[in-house]
């Protein structure tokens, strides 16, 4: 009887370090070390947990109608999709499309323009701008203060009910760094767990003679900003980079996004301008808007047949995640959706 | 009065158990905002960090605050007096006070900060990550803006456009006054041109720059 018990209990713990294990897959050996450590889940009430209902609640913004989620959808790998540019409160259009949200502890930067430094000062920017969320931190600390749902929430975590901006945005970015998407195809692939299809194979060689570069592998971003060609839209002039540093050098630059999970994240770049991959390639066939040629980031056009793009596109399509789309960690959380219906 | 004038005082009276720095304001119009300056200068709001206080002799530390970072704040929380705490400052004679005008950018690249450092303070940038060093805010005839204000929020900590400025003040005796001259500061700049700097650049350092240039010691 008591041999059962303790079986009982052995694989309790064991189904509970998968769950754990399944929420945020580890990275393996051939993802490099990230800039920011990745969040554990030693309990139940973590700040990834506190995080996640911050991230889910309309409470961030001035009138209460706009979330993090409300343009990071999590079906979309976090991104903004069906609108070009994304919009906030009172229905207010911004000038550049919210980017798609995982394995950001290997950023150093945030934004289109890396204009933020820091994880935990990134949810600033949208809670202040009066296009996205209108509020300020003063104005959200005061909320969550006099909030039962939040006191407790914020017990639960640090074992008391001080509410603060340092608590506040640490658990936001605790959330935001748990959004690990290493579980794709690609990744079955390197992992010694999948093969890749023919086709995919020759999409993987055509990958790497012309797209690497940039969308460097395993995270397929450098990193780096840089000036893709794309012709200036006058109706927004957005010199990117440069409204950072103001170096000239800097004009029209972007940071290079990951391509991993991009049939969930469109529409395509910072504008939004492309709906389709079809698009995007057809864009880089081109060799049209070079701005300074001879120290351009993309001096020379790629051009691929019809046969090439299929190859190309259906290698692409292994970077999704459906995995980490559907996670249901990184859903609307429960316990939220719960406190809203009693509301 | 011409000058606004900020005084550091360094306490070091047998009597006082527990030594302060202060920062405190002389100025009588204090109590009334915005302070008059002259005739076409008035200043609304003036806070800037102070970071990293400590006195050396030689190339010995022999004195430190106990806090890393201090906002100095002589408008919004114009009655208060800015004390910066520390310890064993009544044995100490003679000296190097040094500190920086602003936030290092060693704690600016870091996350978010407590205390001083909190967001909540309206010293941080939102838009663009980093710390205002360095806000002051006013009206005068000669700003060609709307209503004639100046805005002038200071920052920016990455290269080339670090602006935090670290400040070196002799101190001899048994008190020493360290004045920072808000007059000297708003005269030698061109406000006609530099009436509104709320991001980092070339503008904003070099206004650091002359910020440093206008603390002395009295």
């Amino acid at each position: 009887m008591y041999n059962k018990s303790l079986l009982s209990i052995l694989i309790g713990l064991f189904l509970v370090a998968f769950a754990l294990k399944k929420r945020t897959p580890e990275p393996t050996s051939y993802i490099p070390t990230p800039f920011y450590r990745l969040p554990v889940f030693p309990t139940k009430n973590d700040t990834v947990a506190l995080g996640r209902l911050l991230f889910y609640d309309n409470i961030l913004s001035a009138n209460n109608q706009v979330s993090c989620a409300s343009c990071h959808n999590s079906y979309n790998a976090f991104a903004h999709t069906d609108h070009q540019l994304s919009h906030g409160i009172f229905d207010s259009v911004g000038t550049r499309n919210a980017p798609g949200l995982f394995n950001l502890a290997w950023q150093k930067e945030f934004m289109w323009d890396g204009a933020t430094h820091h994880i935990e000062a990134q949810a600033l920017a949208p809670l202040h701008d009066p296009k996205e969320m209108g509020s300020n931190i003063k104005a959200l600390l005061s909320k969550l203060r006099a909030s039962d749902f939040y006191r407790k929430a914020f017990y639960d975590t640090y074992k008391d009910t001080i509410i603060n901006s340092n608590r506040t945005l640490k658990a936001l970015a605790a959330f935001e760094l748990s959004l690990v998407s290493f579980e794709s195809k690609y990744d079955a692939v390197k992992t010694d767990n999948a093969e890749f299809s023919t086709q995919e194979k020759a999409g993987y060689k055509l990958f790497k003679q012309n797209c690497n570069k940039c969308h460097t592998e395993p995270l397929f971003t450098n990193g780096k900003y840089m000036d893709n060609n794309l012709p200036i839209d006058s109706s927004l002039d957005d010199k990117g980079r440069f409204l950072v540093t103001k170096q000239k050098e800097d004009r029209y630059k972007f940071k290079v996004p990951s391509l991993r999970n991009l049939s969930y994240t469109y529409p395509y770049m910072h504008d939004g301008r492309f709906t389709t991959l079809n698009q995007v390639l057809q864009h880089y066939s081109s060799n049209q808007n070079i701005k300074n040629k001879g120290k351009a980031d993309l001096e020379k056009a790629i051009h691929l047949s019809f046969n090439e793009r299929a190859d190309l596109i259906s290698f692409l399509l292994t970077l999704n995640d459906k995995n980490f789309v559907f996670n249901p960690a990184y859903s609307f959380p429960k316990k939220l959706k719960d406190y809203l219906i009693q509301e | 009065m011409q000058h606004l004038i900020f005084f550091l005082l360094v306490f070091m009276n047998i009597g006082f158990t527990s030594a302060q720095l202060k920062f405190s304001l002389a100025h009588d119009s204090l109590l009334y905002i915005p302070i008059r300056i002259n005739q076409e200068d008035s200043v609304s709001l003036l806070r800037f960090y102070i970071s990293n206080i400590h006195i050396e002799q030689g190339r010995k530390i022999i004195w430190e605050a106990h806090k890393k970072h201090y906002l100095i704040d002589f408008t919004q929380n114009r009655l208060a007096t800015n004390i910066v705490s520390g310890t064993g400052l009544e044995n100490i004679k003679k000296g190097r006070l040094k500190f920086t005008l602003g936030v290092d950018h060693k704690t600016a690249s870091q996350g978010i900060g407590e205390g001083p450092l909190d967001p909540i303070q309206g010293m941080y940038w939102t838009w663009q990550s980093g710390y205002i060093n360095f806000k002051l805010e006013g009206v005068s005839s000669k700003c060609p803006s709307r209503k004639n204000r100046f805005q002038l929020h200071l920052g920016g900590f990455q290269k080339p456009f670090r602006s935090a400025q670290i400040i070196e003040l002799q101190i001899t005796g048994t008190r020493a006054n360290v004045v920072f001259n808000i007059h000297k500061f708003l005269a030698e700049i061109n406000l006609r041109e530099a009436h509104s700097i709320m991001s980092p650049g070339e503008k904003a350092v070099s206004l650091m720059e002359h910020a440093k240039r206008c603390f002395y010691v009295q």
